[in-house]
């Protein structure tokens, strides 16, 4: 399979009364055609802020001040307005993290529909664009008359439903998924997944998927990179991640989740809380949190790289623990 | 169907505590306009006999003999098929003076209201969509100085400069005493003319809506929905006005209402400067003659055209938010 997004030495920086400050420092990843790809990470650490960049939805104080975006080949950072403005919704659609009032509240469904079609010139008459929302609604369970209703008529589970059939509306190559399901109930939320995989299975996208929940993501997708503090800290099999974790990090945050079988065990996390990106230290960030740290930790920061028999990850000391092995590791249920 | 006669019901109940008050609170007083006036008449040397009481308290509808609640009812009677009294300063039934006044001070604040609005609307609108640029401080700041000089200085000294000094325009009337009204070009054009300098005082007084406006359009420029406009390739200019203004004018009509008081007040201000002839002026000069029947009379004025204004804005939102619309029909 062949890369659809290359991100290579991305950087976004937020611009502060305190000077500059850098969300997403040096990130480069790829998504393969038909890939799910998972970012995870604590809050803060720069997922939503690589989403957005992904779209170039950044507004002032925030711009990408580094790197780039190959789109199918094109750097989208190079595009003009009007370029963009085509590329946006017809290659690469996102799910927002607050679906919920993702909706413009004045408008139908339906002209809010009209808008996606009239903007990319798909339809001539405000029926076809209707006949083609309605079959959208019907590919996320929505019954198809329900389109003449304004956002406040519908729940959240359904209204979370209308934008992901919104997203798919121009058949986009990539569909970014930033917590599209934080606000629901695991039921819907299940449910959804399960549509989205289907779709995804029948169209072909790619799609980019943010959240905090690790069991979720390692069910759903099939790479994960793990980010901590704007850092992209390690990509692995959605398989691995939990099971063979090489950063302490990822490890941590899989030893976050209690086990719903097994024994109880005592939950060990992380401690210490995320880095402030006002004082970056010059090693590694997570040294100061990590049970593995060495003095190179403190003073030399180690990059992501390639490592023939481990895979991507950013670490001098990666951990060789297999919990795959243990019977009743952590997360060992998951796999 | 069912929230429009709510409210109008709501509306009259409101209207009928108005009027309530409006007949109480002058009775409440101490002294009444009867002895003012017999005091007036007996500084002057005049007679005062029991003719002449009973002849003012035909005049004022008002009497010590009858009790207070069969003059109550009297006085609704007498509201509601339009007799609202005799104006002892211009021997003329109440009604008919209003009407006079109301007329001028319909087109002065109508008049206000419209390109008030209109301007100050799209005036947020640019703003809060340029924030941060030259325009924006310029705008905003020139918007809040000017609207904080008070109403009696800006009048005062537009009047002053381009009425009295420059001779730019008319310093008194609605419009040039020597024409006929009538609907031709030059009886409008000579009202448009006289309307003009104290609606500018109005439009400028009333430029500080620009900051409502424009925070109203920063916030919903904030909200997810405006992101997702964009995401979708939605052009700015229908970002702009279909998803950001079409939600932010939503708060400025509710703050049109509460304010629409306040606007007929200033509007008294500017009618006396301005020497315009609408209720402002009429209510003036019946303060000066304590012409009670007329003040009573301007008081439920504005509480008719208050409340209408308030139905209106009320018919406005309902028909422009259909949040409201569903969860009230």
């Amino acid at each position: 399979m062949s890369d659809l997004v290359q991100v290579n030495n991305l950087c976004v920086d937020y611009i502060t009364f305190g000077g500059r400050v850098r969300a997403v420092d040096d990130v480069s990843f790829s998504i393969k055609k038909g890939e799910i790809l998972g970012l995870a990470g604590e809050s803060g650490c720069g997922k939503s802020t690589i989403a957005f960049a992904l779209m170039r939805l950044h507004r002032p104080p925030a711009l990408i001040s580094e790197g780039e975006i190959l789109f199918d080949g094109k750097d989208i950072l190079d595009f003009s307005d009007e370029e963009l403005r085509k590329f946006r919704w017809a290659d690469t659609s996102m799910v927002f993290q607050s679906a919920m009032s993702c909706l413009n509240p004045v408008k139908t469904i339906e002209s809010q529909f009209y808008d996606i079609f009239e903007a990319h010139n798909v339809v001539s008459t405000k029926e076809e664009g209707a006949e083609r929302a309605k079959e959208l609604l019907q590919i996320v369970d929505i019954p198809p008359e329900r389109l003449y209703d304004y956002p406040h008529q519908f729940s959240g589970g359904m209204r979370q439903r209308v934008v992901i059939a919104m997203a798919l509306a121009l058949k986009p190559k990539l569909l970014i998924m930033d917590e599209p399901t934080t606000a629901l109930d695991v039921v819907v939320q299940r449910e959804i997944l399960q549509k989205v995989y289907e779709l995804k299975e029948e169209f072909g996208f790619s799609v980019l998927f943010i959240t905090h929940d690790l069991s979720l993501m390692v069910e759903f997708c099939d790479r994960i990179g793990i980010m901590y503090s704007g850092k992209l800290v390690e990509v692995a099999p959605s398989k691995e991640i939990l099971g063979k974790p090489q950063h302490p990090y990822s490890f941590g945050l899989g030893n976050s989740f209690p086990t719903l079988h097994g024994e109880l065990q005592e939950m060990i996390g992380i401690p210490g809380s995320p880095l402030d990106l006002n004082h970056v230290p010059d090693g590694c960030r997570f040294a100061e949190r990590c049970f593995n740290a060495s003095e190179q930790c403190r003073t030399d920061e180690p990059q992501l790289r390639n490592d023939e028999a481990r895979g991507w990850v950013a670490c001098h000391h990666p951990l060789a623990i297999d919990f795959r092995e243990l019977q009743d590791a952590p997360c060992s249920e998951l796999n | 169907m069912r929230y429009i006669f709510t409210r109008l019901g709501f509306y009259f109940l409101a209207f009928l505590f108005a009027v309530t008050i409006n007949f109480f609170l002058p009775r409440m007083m101490p002294g009444d306009p009867i002895s003012s006036f017999l005091g007036r008449l007996a500084q002057s040397g005049g007679q005062i006999t029991p003719e002449t009481i009973a002849a003012l308290e035909a005049l004022y509808g008002y009497s010590t003999s009858v009790p207070l609640w069969q003059q109550f009812i009297g006085y609704l009677q007498s509201i509601m098929v339009g007799e609202w009294g005799v104006s002892t300063r211009f021997f003329q039934p109440v009604i008919e003076v209003l009407g006079r006044g109301t007329q001028w001070t319909l087109l002065l604040v109508g008049g206000y209201l419209l390109i008030s609005y209109t301007l100050t609307t799209f005036l947020g609108i640019y703003v809060a969509w340029k924030r941060g640029t030259w325009a924006d401080s310029l705008i905003t700041v020139g918007s809040v100085v000017i609207s904080s000089i008070p109403a009696v200085v800006m009048a005062l000294l537009l009047y002053f400069a381009f009425a009295s000094n420059l001779g730019w325009f008319p310093t008194g009337y609605a419009y040039d005493p020597a024409l006929d009204p009538a609907y031709t070009w030059e009886f409008v054009s000579s009202v448009l003319y006289h309307l003009a300098l104290p609606m500018i005082a109005m439009v400028l007084l009333g430029m500080g809506n620009v900051m409502g406006m424009r925070s109203n359009m920063i916030n919903q420029l904030g909200e997810d929905f405006i992101v997702m406009g964009w995401a979708k390739g939605v052009r700015d200019r229908k970002v702009m006005f279909s998803y950001g203004a079409r939600n932010a004018i939503l708060p400025m009509i509710t703050s049109f209402a509460m304010s629409v008081g306040a606007i007929f007040g200033g509007s008294l201000i500017i009618e006396i400067i301005f020497n315009y002839p609408g209720l402002g002026q009429v209510m003036f000069q019946a303060m000066l003659a304590r012409d009670y029947p007329l003040i009573q009379g301007y008081l439920l004025m504005m509480t008719i055209m208050v409340l209408s204004a308030n139905f209106i804005a009320d018919m406005l939102l309902f028909a422009l938010d259909p949040r409201l619309r569903t969860a009230l029909d």
